[in-house]
């Protein structure tokens, strides 16, 4: 396979040699405008992504009233530990 | 016998021109190597912040927090690719300019023809390229500083902002704010450099200063963590889950930080002096090499006495040590390096303490104070220390009117941007996690897990004002209540409400 590369031939002028190469050609813009395209579209997926899975366990955590401020006497409030809280505070 | 072997051997003997090109190859390929194992080391940078910050947040966070430092890698690479590199090589003037000194399409400084052709992404020398050995592994090193910047402001933010706003703000500031500034003031053609011989030999300010100030103008949006600050403004204390991982993040950051000491050199292996600072000025591995370590020796002095004894103090001192005396590391004299970095620590820690405690801003790592702070003390001491040394190509003596002037360019540049941007998340409501996710803890919401499957959980303990531990819970909750559901204000208890 590496026959395929002519050293013979070959100095130390030899740039570039890269696939869909060699620079500043059409190849390379393509791929360079492909490759920002994903790179933007990253930045888009990674905020919708993250948004909603906060709002969802947001949601939820509403819903199962574990963080409502208390009425009454002393209530044992469920979350990620078990707490103990004091209305009378 | 021997008589008619010598002028064989003379017919085989390589003339003087292949002896220099052989000689040229074998230098170039020295440097290629030097500068690829810098990068190696400086991955226990990234290695130590995460550990660092992981130990540092409470148990309930610790994956969204690791996440922030592994994702840094995934967003700072490419947008530097594509933006950061070509920023740095073309923007030395100021702003790129079209005109005489355009070299190949492109604008770029006299002292370097052509650079700022060669650090567009499509460009010749960002590939396999036989004439240039050297472009992809410089811009390695620098994309790996790129990463240091984004870490810097990581820990400050942790337990509340946003995965995704954390990402946004990091490329800005990994990709756009530091590399311009690293274009004006860190590199033999920055304007900062010929004009006024600004001095910041192995980046005080450029790295560490900026990405602290930056950090600042994200926290005064970003706001402090629930319960971080009593109903009459005194500072709680938050008991990161495992302070060995924090302590052996610190030292793996110090390890890494021999790399970048060393990836902020070049090296002219076949020209005197051998071994040039970023700015075209001699000095040498092993000066540099013993600054680092007495400053390291310094930095931990400084914070020990500073601090009480603080375990966290007394290694961020170490790092806020080394800081304070990079910018001028290239010629400090290792005594003054040893005394300077002392200050440096006990200005650290001062100025995390009025950061917290006054300011009321909740940097959970003090990073404002030991990058931030310490950044620029370390610029502005070289004003003092090391006024007239010539810096760079242009041999202009370094003085405290060109510190100034780097120091007035650099802050607003990295403030500013900080503020601005995340502003707009903030405004967006993409800033900050929602409070009800805050308090049960970012991984549950993110992840879906507690990464600590085999440990039973224990109540978590928050340290009131007085010194008094005390289960965290109902002091959380009493502060969620009292913001009605909403997070708590920005800086200072007295600001005005997020909405």
């Amino acid at each position: 396979m590496f026959d395929a590369f002519p050293y013979d031939e070959w100095g130390e002028d030899i740039a570039g040699f890269w696939t869909f190469g060699p620079g500043s050609s059409t190849g390379t813009y393509i791929l360079t405008g492909i490759g920002v395209a994903v790179m933007l579209i990253a930045f888009v997926w990674f905020v919708r992504l993250e948004n909603g899975k906060l709002l969802r366990q947001q949601a939820a955590l509403r819903a199962s009233g574990a963080l409502d401020r208390p009425r009454g006497a002393a209530v044992v409030v469920e979350t990620t530990t078990t707490i103990i809280t004091d209305t009378e505070r | 016998m021997i008589t008619s072997l010598v002028p064989a051997w003379l017919a085989q003997a390589p003339t003087p021109d292949e002896l220099k090109t052989q000689i040229d190859l074998s230098a170039n390929i020295l440097l290629e190597q030097f500068y690829f194992w810098t990068v190696v080391v400086m991955w226990l940078i990234h290695v130590g912040f995460m550990a660092y910050e992981g130990g540092a947040s409470r148990r309930k966070n610790l994956m969204s927090t690791a996440m922030k430092n592994i994702l840094t890698i995934a967003v700072v690479t490419p947008t530097f690719y594509y933006v950061g590199w070509y920023i740095y090589g073309c923007f030395e003037p100021g702003f790129p300019t079209v005109g005489p000194d355009s070299q190949d399409g492109h604008a770029g400084p006299v002292q370097f023809p052509g650079f700022c052709g060669q650090t567009a992404p499509w460009a010749d020398e960002m590939g396999p390229n036989l004439q240039n050995h050297l472009n992809a592994v410089f811009f390695l090193a620098f994309l790996l500083f790129s990463w240091t910047t984004g870490s810097i402001m990581s820990g400050a933010l942790i337990e509340r902002v946003r995965l995704s706003a954390y990402l946004i703000l990091t490329a800005i500031l990994g990709s756009f704010v530091w590399i311009l500034d690293a274009a004006w003031g860190w590199s033999a053609g920055g304007w900062l450099t010929i004009r006024f011989g600004f001095h910041d030999a192995i980046a005080s300010g450029v790295v560490h200063g900026v990405a602290g100030l930056f950090a600042l103008g994200v926290l005064l949006n970003l706001g402090p963590r629930i319960g971080k600050y009593t109903k009459e403004g005194m500072a709680r204390s938050f008991r990161g889950h495992n302070t060995h991982l924090t302590l052996m993040g610190l030292m793996l950051i110090f390890t890494g930080f021999y790399g970048f000491y060393a990836a902020c050199l070049f090296i002219t292996p076949t020209v005197f002096p051998g071994w040039l600072n970023i700015y075209g000025s001699p000095t040498t591995l092993g000066a540099i090499a013993f600054v680092i370590t007495v400053g390291f020796a310094g930095g931990f002095t400084g914070g020990w006495f500073a601090s009480k004894g603080d375990p966290f103090w007394t290694l961020s001192g170490g790092l806020a040590g080394v800081i304070s005396v990079s910018a001028g590391a290239d010629v400090y004299h290792p005594s003054l390096a040893y005394l300077l970095s002392i200050s440096g620590a006990i200005v650290a820690v001062w100025a995390g303490n009025f950061i917290e405690k006054r300011l009321r801003i909740d940097d959970a790592v003090g990073a404002v104070a030991v990058h931030g702070v310490c950044g620029f003390y370390g610029v502005f001491l070289v004003g003092i220390f090391a006024g007239g040394y010539p810096t760079g190509l242009a041999n202009v003596e370094s003085s405290m009117g060109g510190q100034l002037m780097g120091i007035m360019a650099f802050i607003p540049l990295a403030f500013l941007p900080g503020y601005f941007f995340s502003w707009i998340l903030k405004k967006l409501n993409l800033l900050r996690v929602p409070p009800e996710v805050e308090l049960e803890g970012l991984d549950l919401a993110e992840f879906g897990m507690d990464f600590y499957p085999e440990f039973e959980r224990v109540p978590e303990v928050i340290v009131e004002p007085d010194g008094r531990e005390v289960d965290s819970a109902p002091v959380l909750l009493d502060s969620y209540w009292e913001t009605n559901g909403r997070a708590p204000a920005g800086a200072g208890v007295g600001a005005e409400e997020r909405s």
